[in-house]
């Protein structure tokens, strides 16, 4: 059987050097094939991976189920070893083809350490032995060479034999995912993930679980509830650590009345415990529902720096805010485009002059990329700028600082995968092709 | 969004239910922007409840039992409950058929085709937030009177479609 994986994968990473060939300007996935939820990270050596979920179409037929139950969809990255000028062609990172559950509202995710290492993870589907069931699993790789290829995938949730198919959404036995990753300064890799292990009929919310690795992601701790089932279930996890090796975590916590509330909290990096409750700065959002809605967050010495889709203001849609006291508090959230009749899935980066928060909006009849600036006081350096071209509808943007200061930002678009540098300071930012 | 509605309904006047090439898998029928719009079309005079829903989504499969118990409740003042599943859409109707049936017998859903979503509820609500679940209100005339999202009781969907019925 791993030989016969084996020679699949070898298959699928030979094919791919085609595909390069048929990417065009701006665009990074391959033609003929699906490609959503992309991330971007840059590395120490200021190379640049772009990440994205592929519903490859040689899979489609094998594989035709949902994506809930059992996956269709594969994780590829491309990089950039000369400032986004040029992307080296998609490499497979999960080796067990069809297995990755991902899509915009919880993306696998990609960081990049000192060390020029590659870490990546992702949710999952695994079929448990002995119910013949469905499952969702928190996986963790990495590329030490440059991310021409990627280790075994290594399962850091634990498979539980409780079968909760009843109650968890999508009929799942149990289900690890809306994931997120941070690699610190010091080495410590930090994997964050939504665990419904205690889900019940009457507990419909979350838990935080962590597993971290102190030696770059060579070995990793048994897996560890975080935080108790307190978390939306359906808004993914953000994490970014500071210079200090900190982490700081974002994600929605539920408080009674069902108010899901954009929380950040400081995960101490000495001792590895979680710091109190700290609300995000947006106002109270009353929904039993699925927001599906990620708090995100960058940090800067002692500043943290997040954007969130709040629906509890009079006017719903993006909000920033920050912290000056190192995530003690934060202030009351803006509107990052108030004029939009919706905005969403917000990102943001920050560098040495300013904070970059990018999201999807509608002012007319698409979906469009835009980006405002913010000054590192958290004060807006500059107006709304749209980045999309208009042309289709444009979603899900991220965007990541690079090692030159300048920013690079990716998003989904007709089912490709689009990138742009952005550069510039104190607000004036002009727009890159790449 | 209402011009868009108006148009959809003078085109089903001369073809009602012809929209493109929806699929049908175990009785859940896949809709795109074209075809929701004539599935509302068709209801006009009616007072349509249109409840957006996902079976991954645990409140929507709470409130969809009050629904339609709601449905029943005002049959008399011609309410018409329809579903619109937002799960992703490939390979999915036998599942939401699947579940439908077992849990909501009865339950008149769609299902959403490939595409954005967006582009689709688009059809009633440009400014959709892509949160489940969320109801909408239309009244006679075809136009989008109430949105609701969340999940809410019996007494709260009743209300919202009295305020709209009297």
């Amino acid at each position: 059987m791993a030989h016969l994986r084996s020679l699949v994968f070898a298959a699928l990473t030979a094919a791919v050097s085609v595909w390069s060939a048929a990417t065009s300007a701006g665009t990074i996935s391959p033609e003929d094939h699906i490609a959503v939820a992309p991330d971007v990270a840059v590395n120490a050596a200021g190379d640049i991976a772009v990440l994205w979920v592929d519903r490859s179409p040689e899979l489609s037929g094998e594989h035709e189920n949902h994506d809930r139950h059992l996956a269709y969809t594969d994780l590829y990255v491309a990089i950039s070893r000369d400032g986004g000028a040029t992307f080296a062609a998609p490499v497979k990172i999960n080796h067990d083809s069809g297995v990755v559950w991902g899509q915009s509202v919880s993306r696998p995710r990609i960081v990049g350490d000192a060390a020029g290492t590659w870490h990546v993870t992702y949710a999952a589907n695994e079929i448990h032995e002995d119910f013949g069931k469905p499952a969702l699993t928190m996986h963790y790789t990495r590329s030490t060479d440059g991310a021409q290829s990627f280790e075994a995938p290594r399962r850091l949730s634990t498979l539980t034999d409780a079968d909760m198919s009843e109650i968890i959404h999508g009929g799942f036995m149990s289900a690890a995912a809306f994931q997120t990753i941070a690699a610190a300064p010091n080495g410590d890799v930090r994997v964050f993930w939504l665990d419904t292990r205690h889900m019940s009929p009457d507990l419909e919310t979350g838990a935080m679980y962590t597993a971290v690795s102190k030696d770059g992601g060579a070995t990793f701790s048994e897996n560890v509830e975080l935080m108790e089932s307190k978390a939306c279930p359906c808004c993914q996890f953000m994490a970014a650590a500071d210079a200090g090796s900190n982490v700081f975590v974002g994600y929605r916590h539920v408080h009674d009345g069902n108010i899901r509330q954009s929380t950040i909290r400081r995960i101490d990096a000495e001792t590895g415990e979680i710091g109190p409750i700290v609300d995000a700065g947006s106002a109270p959002w009353e929904i039993a529902g699925c927001p599906l809605k990620p708090t995100v967050l960058a940090t800067r010495e002692n500043a943290v720096y997040t954007a969130v889709y709040s629906g509890g203001e009079e006017v719903p849609g993006v909000y920033f805010s920050y912290s000056t006291d190192g995530g003690q508090s934060f202030a009351r959230s803006t509107a990052t485009h108030a004029e939009a009749l919706v905005s969403d899935a917000p990102s943001i980066a920050v560098n040495a002059d300013q904070v970059v928060v990018a999201w999807h909006a509608k002012t007319d009849k698409s979906r469009q990329v835009f980006i405002r600036t913010y000054g590192l006081d958290g004060q807006a350096a500059g107006g709304v700028m749209a980045i999309s071209d208009g042309a289709s509808s444009a979603t899900g943007p991220v965007v990541a600082t690079r090692e030159d200061g300048s920013f690079q930002i990716v998003w989904e678009q007709d089912d490709r995968v689009y990138t742009k540098v952005l550069t510039g300071t104190s607000g004036e930012i002009q727009i890159g092709s790449r | 969004m209402l011009a868009r509605f108006r148009a959809a309904v003078a085109a089903a006047a001369f073809a009602c239910f012809a929209f493109a090439a929806p699929e049908v898998d175990a009785e859940v029928v896949q809709v795109d922007p074209d075809g929701l719009a004539a599935v509302l079309a068709a209801e006009e005079g009616n007072i349509v409840v249109l409840n957006l829903w996902a079976t991954w989504c645990a409140p929507c499969l709470v409130e969809i039992p009050d629904l339609i118990t709601m449905e029943d409740n005002l049959a008399d003042k011609n309410v018409k409950l329809i579903g619109l599943s937002v799960d992703e859409p490939r390979g999915s109707t036998a599942f939401i058929a699947s579940m439908r049936d077992k849990r909501f017998p009865g339950f008149l859903t769609y299902a959403r085709a490939r595409g954005d979503q967006d582009e689709l509820v688009s059809v009633v609500d440009p400014a959709w937030n892509e949160v489940v679940p969320t109801t909408y209100v239309i009244g006679r005339d075809g136009a989008v009177k109430t949105r609701i999202q969340g999940k809410k009781s019996l007494e709260e969907f009743t209300a919202a479609v009295l305020a709209v019925a009297d």
